[in-house]
């Protein structure tokens, strides 16, 4: 199967947001030694190479339909990942330290597209349920920067008059989150109230993958690609799992000192 | 580049809402349309050739620029070239505008601002951080812009 591998270089190298990045041993796939290798853990990508400098990627691990489990290992603070199905394999690593271990267990086991899906949904839900309560309050596109010009067919230009937009997003969005008079788009614009409300829920204007507004009235649950939750309890339920799971295992680590003592097959999760 | 490819074949066969013949056309100069079984599984777009069981490829959803290109005709592409750019007929207008729909919207990058917005607009309308329920507030992945940290404010203005 062909996996470009320009595109999957690219995203590991470009400036999106890292997760999580440091020294992991890895156990080789051929030879059975542990090697030392640079990892960036970057959404549900984990890339590898020799050193952080290196502009060729050794590989890429992708985290979909995996486990994240300790193993039985001569090295110490080892853990895996674990795919379940017969043919599929398990990548053993082992970290320099206890600490490291269990932050890279901790960002592998959230590192699956569901969990951040399912978070997203739920703090969505939130805000629509706020927002509600604030019925002064309109819901607010979420706009990204460079509005382009209308295209057959479609209505960007209401949504370009009924909602600010920002010259430069990051940046903005924390200041505005911290300053009192700042971006029109975060304080409640008193306009454009009795507009938003009439706005088709099915604007899609033409943009770029990165710079995509949400729309709002946001379009129902469903309309998420593949999947439909009850996402408060969904999520809530998946946390408090994780939670109750991580805390038994620190506690047994703790009990077995170090980490290093075995712990076999036991899983802390399945995302699976 | 090593990659792990029976897991992510595997990821090919997962149940997905947007699966579709299309008609798809490479980046290459010279490439062709060919009807494929187009398939949408978390930020993974596969294409089949039709009854198939092993995706032809997997293109990777994330730093991708998606457009309608005409009327049932939309583009993906890759590291702002020319030459990474495919192109995927559909049927009705419709569902050209529900693929780029789902598409943009699969992104992990997409989900995660996302994320961010929703987290600060509920911070701004309540004073209170939504992940510091689930315990994840301080997690570099969530967070607004550099580690910045949110503080109460006065929402009395409201």
């Amino acid at each position: 199967m062909k996996f470009d591998e320009k595109i999957v270089s690219y995203f590991e190298s470009c400036n999106s947001p890292v997760d999580k990045k440091g020294y992991l041993f890895k156990k080789g796939e051929i030879k059975t030694s542990y090697q030392k290798r640079w990892f960036v853990l970057k959404g549900n990508l984990l890339f590898y190479k020799d050193r952080p400098d290196d502009r060729d990627l050794t590989g890429v691990i992708v985290l979909e339909g995996c486990t994240v489990q300790l193993c039985e290992s001569e090295e110490q603070f080892a853990f895996s990942l674990v795919w379940n199905e017969p043919g599929l394999r398990t990548y053993k690593f082992a970290a320099e330290d206890q600490a490291s271990q269990e932050s890279w267990i901790k960002a592998l086991l959230s590192a699956n597209h569901s969990y951040l899906y399912l978070l997203v949904m739920d703090l969505e839900k939130k805000y629509r349920d706020l927002v509600g309560e604030f019925a002064s309050e309109p819901t607010k596109a979420f706009t990204m920067p460079n509005l382009s010009s209308a295209q057959p067919g479609l209505p960007s230009a209401s949504l370009s008059t009924q909602t600010s937009t920002l010259p430069a997003y990051s940046a903005t969005v924390a200041g505005a989150a911290f300053s009192p008079s700042s971006s029109p788009m975060l304080t409640p614009p008193n306009v454009s109230s009795k507009s938003a409300s009439k706005r088709s829920p099915k604007l899609w204007p033409k943009r770029s993958a990165n710079v995509m507004p949400i729309n709002t009235p946001s379009p129902p649950l469903g309309d998420w690609s593949g999947l439909c939750f009850s996402t408060k309890d969904e999520f809530g339920k998946l946390h408090e799992d994780f939670g109750k799971e991580v805390k038994v295992l620190i506690a047994d680590w703790l009990r077995k000192g170090q980490g290093g003592a075995a712990v076999q097959g036991e899983d802390l999760i399945d995302f699976g | 580049m090593r990659f792990n490819e029976k897991e992510l074949v595997s990821l090919s066969r997962q149940p997905s809402e947007k699966a579709a013949e299309l008609g798809m056309r490479g980046p290459k100069k010279g490439d062709v349309v060919k009807k494929r079984l187009v398939k949408l599984v978390v930020n993974f777009l596969f294409y089949f050739r039709t009854d198939e069981e092993e995706p032809i490829g997997a293109l990777l959803l994330e730093q991708c620029r998606v457009e309608k290109e005409d009327s049932q005709t939309f583009s993906i592409a890759f590291l702002d070239e020319a030459e990474k750019k495919y192109l995927f007929e559909c049927d009705s207008e419709e569902q050209c505008g529900e693929w780029i729909d789902c598409i943009i919207k699969a992104s992990y990058e997409f989900m995660r601002k996302n994320l961010i917005f929703y987290r600060t607009e509920i911070h701004r309308l309540t004073g209170k951080d939504p992940l510091e329920q689930y315990g994840i507030s301080d997690e570099t992945r969530f967070q607004v812009s550099n580690g910045l940290q949110l503080m109460t404010r006065d929402t009395s203005s409201l």
